[in-house]
């Protein structure tokens, strides 16, 4: 069967080397110009434990990992187990492990009929004759799989060439052998019985980004100058990127004691000019939540990513949830504008921080990104022209309004205007001196318990929401505008919610769906044309309590348009599937006909 | 071109104190503000950062770039100014809750970091903005709003917990004594590193007037043949519960943390500063 989408899944214990099989496989791909999508999986532990790493290939763009895998990689039957749960299988599912491990068959957790095209392979015995240690048996197993199915293999030679660039040449030349000796073994001594080949046409290279890396390149590109952070899971290879980057370009990176320190440092560094930003998780937005309202109040652009993970408290911290939202849209205290902003996948984080460092300059207030560890800590195929002109490409980010010498002569920091923007200075400014305030303040910055300055301060800072709605309209449409079915989703659901949506459609049910990317200020309109002729609308989320769908009742009478709601959601972890969303889509669609 | 000269009424804010009659920050106000006369730091080249509490109202009573930020944040505020703009003087103020209690968790990194800025805590042992609460620093047995029965809690040594955690300058004085006071902040301005002065700033609305009699009786001043460096006797001098000690206790010359910082993005730049475009090639398969 050839075919040209390709879900490869390996598990093995930490020591395996099993996610840089999974890098160095995606690299061949991308090179070849395929798209890829990769997904690593492992557990809390520090070091060895369980992980795995499923890889999709394919000419065709993907929005997700794949519901199931067509090929399974087992090094060690003992870590599979812990990935069972996640690592659906397709029923022609191929098996391919490590003939020495011990594991008892009979406990495999692999029905007979999926167990049909098994090949054990002796790999740690293979990569100790080609290669002198058994540590270069992930390499095996790319070239015994290469042989088997087809994969690019001129591609995984430049990239294992890649991959051990700066190393001694002997150690590329024994990777180099491992691959070799592990098609030569399937040359050899197996015999091909399943009908699995790969085939596709050479393309352009791609470049393969993370999301924290996109999310990181992204703030370097929009002019970020000072970071402040303290590490937490899965938000934490955002600081190691600019810590490498930012002083480069004359930025500052600063490891802080805790999260209420690196708020406010990035208070600071922006009351002090710059454009300042943050990235934490869950548990560290709590604890930035005051630092929220004063960056509020105060009227200071800072940008905060928060890669959620599944909660509260430590829950799962390397796992995806979509469970802050309410926290990102309400968390602090007082009335506290700000702007929330979801990326859905890896190219959206770089525009989503592109476009928070502009809205936050311009608009002078707290941006949030709500990234997910699924969109950060995978790994897709990009085209480098897209990041080249994205969406956003503005040609020159906004900083903040400075006032002119005429507004000096009498300056006030939080001046009353038309569209709530009032002119910033910083240290240094000559004549612009003046008090940054948590304290309600007058137009000087001056402290003031006066209720009607309260209330006029208050409509000022909220008021910078209308020409917000107004300049921006960020969403994405999938399926048919006359369905009368509709899904609505937000961030990493994306994918999944997409290719089930192509896929109804494809088989003649009609569906369509909205993602809406700047999640607040709320921007109603692109949701009265979705819903014009909506009967009924699925709400997918991966958070337990559903909040994506009770905020949004907030805003929309769905009563109004005679849609009825369903909410279709289940707590993170594993993100969902393509099949999932299509089955609700199909159980919905035939409750509409009966 | 003439040189500006600036005198106190540059350094004056429009705004007047909220602090009650005879309250101890008065004076440090007066004695900060004397002190950048001398210095002569010019007004938009100064940033004084504070949290809250009755002497974090202090910023907006100087003409300067101030912020009132929130409760215990003094420090990393001053740090995100003094590390994004390292030619301008920053200076942290606040008192002992909001420095000692809810902010105590930074002041060992700004310390141990000597981040290039000045912390000066308004000592007065007790919560004042929210009357009368026990504090830190509130001596044991001492009956408050909060410690009906007598506080019971050992009160923190601000001086020896700076010793210990590094800071580069330590001093201690008195608002009662605006000449001290004055010289102690300027030096300490002028120290090239983190430095720390506790003002003993006493509240006579909440502990009574008699405050400022009770610490003058037992202030001695430390004299010329004393020398700061010396870390054990500073811990002696920190420790001396019969009397108070005013003046520079501790002092360390050591590099300050937007040097090194300089030198490491120096660093990073011989490394290579390529178009930021050109970074997208390391993610190039």
């Amino acid at each position: 069967m050839a075919c040209n989408n390709i879900v490869v899944g390996i598990a093995g214990s930490g020591g395996d080397g099993v996610i840089s099989a999974g890098e160095i496989l995606v690299n061949a791909s991308s090179s070849d110009g395929l798209f890829v999508f990769m997904l690593k999986s492992y557990g809390a532990q520090i070091r060895g434990g369980e992980s795995s790493v499923r890889v999709r290939m394919s000419s065709d763009p993907v929005a997700t990992q794949g519901d199931k895998l067509d090929i399974l990689v087992v090094l060690s039957w003992k870590d599979y187990l812990k990935f069972k749960s996640e690592m659906l299988l397709e029923d022609h599912l191929v098996i391919v492990s490590d003939s020495a491990d011990k594991f008892p068959e009979e406990n495999i957790p692999i029905p007979e009929e999926k167990r049909k095209h098994w090949y054990k392979i002796p790999f740690t015995k293979i990569a100790e004759e080609a290669a002198g240690t058994s540590l270069a048996k992930n390499i095996v197993v790319l070239g015994a799989i290469s042989e088997l199915f087809g994969l690019p293999k001129t591609s995984l030679r430049k990239s294992i060439e890649k991959k051990f660039a700066g190393k001694k040449q002997e150690v590329v030349d024994k990777n180099l052998n491992a691959l070799s000796a592990g098609q030569e073994y399937v040359k050899k001594e197996l015999k091909k019985t399943d009908s699995i080949l790969f085939e596709y046409t050479l393309g352009e290279p791609r470049l393969v980004m993370e999301g924290n890396e996109a999310t990181a390149f992204g703030a370097l590109y929009a002019g970020v100058e000072f970071y402040a952070g303290y590490p937490i899971t899965p938000s934490t290879e955002i600081m190691h990127w600019l810590s490498v980057y930012l002083p480069k370009y004359d930025g500052v990176v600063m490891q802080m004691e805790d999260e209420l320190a690196s708020i406010n440092a990035v208070v600071g560094a922006s009351f002090a000019g710059k454009k300042a930003m943050t990235a934490t998780s869950g548990p560290g937005m709590s604890l930035m939540a005051e630092g929220i309202g004063l960056a509020s109040i105060a009227e200071l652009p800072i940008v905060i990513i928060n890669v959620q993970r599944g909660g509260p408290s430590t829950g799962i911290p390397t796992k995806t949830e979509q469970s802050d939202l309410m926290q990102a849209i309400w968390g602090s205290h007082g009335d506290s504008p700000r702007v929330v902003l979801a990326p859905s996948d890896v190219e959206d984080c770089f525009d989503c921080t592109v476009l928070a460092f502009y809205i936050a300059e311009k608009y002078q207030l707290p941006v949030i990104v709500l990234s997910d560890a699924f969109i950060g800590h995978r790994k897709e195929s990009i085209n480098p022209n897209r990041i080249r002109d994205m969406r956003y490409g503005f040609k020159k980010i906004n900083r903040r309004l400075s006032p002119t010498a005429k507004e000096l002569e009498d300056y006030k920091r939080y001046k009353y205007t038309a569209n709530g923007i009032s002119p910033v200075t910083w240290p240094g400014m000559e004549n612009g001196m003046y008090q940054a305030a948590g304290i309600e303040h007058n137009e000087y910055g001056f402290p003031s318990a006066d209720v009607s300055v309260h209330e006029k301060m208050t409509k000022k800072r909220w008021m910078k929401f209308h020409d917000i709605k107004r300049e921006f309209s960020f969403e994405r449409f999938y399926g048919s505008d006359d369905a009368e079915l509709g899904i609505i989703a937000w961030g990493s659901t994306k994918g999944a919610v997409k290719e089930a949506v192509a896929k109804a459609n494809a088989n003649g049910i009609k569906v369509q769906a909205i993602i809406p990317q700047i999640l607040y200020p709320f921007l109603i309109h692109p949701f009265y044309q979705f819903l014009r002729n909506k009967k009924k609308v699925i709400f997918v989320e991966m958070a337990y309590a559903g909040a994506f769908r009770r905020y949004l009742r907030g805003f929309i009478r769905f009563g109004d348009f005679h849609v009825e709601t369903i909410s279709y959601r289940q707590t993170g972890g594993a993100p969902f599937t393509v099949g999932q969303i299509y089955d609700k889509i199909v159980e919905e669609y035939e409750k509409k006909d009966a | 071109m003439e040189e500006t000269t600036y005198t106190l009424k540059d350094y004056k804010s429009d705004l007047k104190p909220i602090w009650c009659p005879g309250c101890g920050d008065f004076g440090v106000l007066s004695s900060l503000m004397q002190a950048l006369v001398r210095l002569q730091i010019p007004p938009h080249k100064l940033a004084i950062l504070s949290g809250i509490g009755c002497s974090s109202r202090l910023p907006g009573y100087i003409n300067t770039y101030g912020f009132n930020g929130v409760h215990g944040r003094a420090i990393p505020l001053a740090i995100g100014v003094k590390l994004s703009s390292p030619d301008i003087k920053v200076i942290a103020v606040g008192g002992d809750g909001d420095g000692f209690s809810i902010g105590a968790g930074h002041i060992p990194h700004a310390a141990r970091k000597n981040i290039d800025m000045t912390y000066i805590v308004m000592n007065n042992n007790i919560y004042g903005l929210t009357k009368g609460q026990a504090s830190p620093t509130t001596p044991i047995g001492e009956q408050t709003k909060t410690t009906f029965y007598g506080n019971m809690e050992e009160p923190i040594n601000p001086v020896r917990m700076m010793i210990a955690y590094k800071a580069s300058f330590v001093a201690r004085t008195f608002s009662g004594d605006p000449k001290n006071a004055t010289e102690i902040i300027t030096q300490a301005i002028q120290h090239k590193g983190f430095s720390f002065v506790e003002v003993l700033s006493p509240c006579p609305t909440f502990r009574g007037v008699e405050q400022f009699k009770l610490i003058r009786e037992k202030i001695q001043y430390l004299t010329e043949d004393y020398h700061p460096s010396d870390e054990v006797r500073a811990f002696e001098i920190a420790n001396d519960n019969d009397f108070i000690r005013l003046g520079i206790i501790y002092r360390q010359n050591r590099p300050i943390y937007t040097d090194i910082m300089k030198k490491m993005k120096e660093v990073s730049q011989k490394l290579g500063k390529p178009e930021i475009m050109d970074l997208l090639k390391q993610f190039e398969p």
